[in-house]
């Protein structure tokens, strides 16, 4: 539905956008994950037509953006980092502006504002002016803005930062539930939010694409590899010559010296377990175990692991 | 184009500036009026008009300095340029909501020359023409004035310094009437043909020039569309 292609952005010498290519399916809610300042802000300023880009190209159905962009920005909702709002206008006020701006129909105008209220959960605060709304409250008046019109694709720029944890966990039902029936785009610097929401994510890092797949690529539940983090009370080059002794460990490395102790990540491979493969070897070598866990490959390593990619140490755990 | 131009007609009525504004600009004008209609007993109300365009440098900032600089400042500058519609009509409805509150201001004023008709007697004739013509030529003043007013607001996001780019920009322009009338020759005369006041002048003395509403409506709309490129401008950096 929506295919981004090499897209650059350059602020004059400053590079935001460094050739960043993805495609969007139709019905899919698409994590946007990077760090801040990663670029998914312009990114996304793009795609609504804020911002033009340096060079490049957005088709939204096979159209560019470019070319017909009033008929595309029609099919767009778009909450931005800092929800579009006027203080001065009530909520209805407000509602029926973005309507207006919008070219609603004076008959649809109605049953709709009524449904994004209602789905939103705004409907108790209508009346009132928006600069008196709680935090809470604005976000979801930028949300149900967004919603106005009933645009096929919704892209939403860190729709709940700021929020409490309950406002967190219904924005996020929200979003799934909208999911059903548009195409989102979520940008988000939360993991959580895009394991507990998205189908699929691009990973976005100095204005790159780092990584792009479904989620469940990112989560490891059918492989062979399981990883673990094993402390041994043993100086490193012991460790490490008897980490090489054991066949099921595919892959290790020192990970930090902690307390005299040296931790070490693991990768293993095999239907057997490795655990006691080590077990055994340690007790060999008289190398005390002090803790060994198995680490859930997650999205947040894979993460941590692409942002990090400059400095040699991980920093888990 | 229509939702713009009534949410920021609105927004002008709900802050206390469009009425500050329109209220200051009453007591100037009956100040004025009184002086050089009442008091020194003068027949043209152009003449207490043509002093207010003085003003007019220094209250049509003050109208339009929250037009782009207040959107950009509260960040529904992006509402506005994602939604489907062009440029040029969200400058020509902020414009135009601008050009209401002017209007109010021009509305008030003409108590004054309503009040004059029932003090002339078999005295003197009240010149109607005239003064249709000097408030003619007054509306168009302040139309190339609010234009100028809304480009500032589109330059910056703060709207004190808006207003004051817009005073200063008004200044130039008025400026080059005198500068014209100083160093006369063809480059003296260019300056006056293209200076906004001079202009006014023949409204003032009661001359109708087609030409000169012309040339205001033209300035009016070259604003407007530097503006709209200023704003679309901002897209590419």
């Amino acid at each position: 539905m929506i295919r981004i292609e090499n897209l650059v952005k350059t602020y004059g010498k400053v590079v935001a956008l460094d050739d960043v290519s993805f495609d969007v399916n139709k019905g899919e809610i698409l994590g946007f994950l990077g760090p801040n300042g990663a670029g998914k802000s312009t990114a996304m300023n793009i795609i609504t037509g804020y911002l033009a880009p340096t060079s490049g190209t957005v088709l939204v159905d096979g159209v560019d953006i470019a070319d017909k962009t009033m008929e595309i920005r029609r099919m767009i909702g778009y909450l931005p980092e800092l929800p579009p709002l006027y203080g001065d206008m009530t909520v209805n006020e407000y509602l029926n502006f973005i309507c207006d701006l919008k070219s609603v129909s004076a008959k649809a105008r109605k049953s709709m504002l009524d449904d994004i209220t209602y789905i939103v959960k705004i409907g108790d605060v209508r009346k009132r002016l928006v600069k008196n709304l709680s935090k809470g409250y604005r976000q979801r008046v930028g949300f149900a803005q967004a919603l106005v019109g009933d645009p096929p694709i919704l892209i939403l720029d860190e729709p709940t930062v700021g929020l409490d944890p309950r406002q967190v966990l219904e924005f996020r039902r929200i979003i799934s539930t909208l999911g059903r029936n548009h195409t989102i785009i979520l940008s988000t610097h939360i993991l959580q939010e895009v394991t507990a929401v998205c189908s699929d994510v691009v990973i976005i890092n100095n204005g790159k694409v780092a990584r792009q797949g479904a989620i469940s690529e990112f989560t490891s539940a059918g492989g062979s590899e399981k990883r673990m983090v094993v402390t041994f009370d043993g100086r490193k080059p012991d460790c490490e010559e008897l980490l090489k002794s054991i066949p099921e460990i595919s892959s290790f490395n020192f990970s930090r010296i902690d307390r005299n102790a040296a931790v070490f990540r693991i990768v293993t491979s095999g239907s057997t377990d490795a655990a006691r493969s080590i077990f055994r070897a340690a007790v060999e070598k008289n190398i005390p175990i002090l803790e060994m866990k198995s680490v859930e490959k997650s999205l947040e390593e894979e993460f941590v692991n692409i942002i990090s990619k400059d400095t040699s140490e991980g920093g888990e755990d | 184009m229509e939702a713009v131009f009534k949410r920021e007609l609105q927004s002008y009525f709900k802050s206390p500036v469009a009425y500050f504004v329109i209220a200051f600009f009453g007591a100037l004008t009956g100040l004025y009026f009184w002086n050089i209609n009442l008091y020194n007993g003068s027949i043209e109300f152009t003449m207490t008009l043509a002093s207010l365009t003085t003003f007019l440098i220094f209250f049509i900032p003050v109208i339009t300095m929250k037009l782009f600089a207040d959107d950009k400042k509260n960040g529904t500058e992006v509402l506005l340029r994602t939604a489907p519609v062009p440029t040029w009509k969200i400058v020509l409805g902020k414009y135009l909501a601008s050009v209401v509150v002017f209007g109010c201001m021009c509305l008030e004023t003409m108590i004054c020359p309503i009040i004059m008709t029932f003090f002339v007697n078999d005295s003197g004739v009240f010149p109607l023409a005239m003064t249709v013509g000097g408030y003619a030529g007054f509306f168009m003043l302040g139309l190339a004035y609010l234009a100028v007013g809304t480009f500032a607001s589109s330059v910056t996001d703060s709207q004190p310094i808006a207003a004051v780019l817009g005073v200063i920009i008004l200044i130039a322009i008025t400026f080059v009437q005198t500068i014209g009338e100083t160093i006369k020759g063809w480059l003296g005369r260019v300056l006056i043909w293209i200076s906004l006041s001079s202009r006014y002048d023949d409204f003032a003395s009661g001359i109708f020039s087609v030409s000169s509403v012309f040339f205001y409506l033209t300035f009016t709309l070259l604003v407007l569309f530097f503006t709209s490129v200023n704003i679309e401008r901002k897209r590419w950096n």
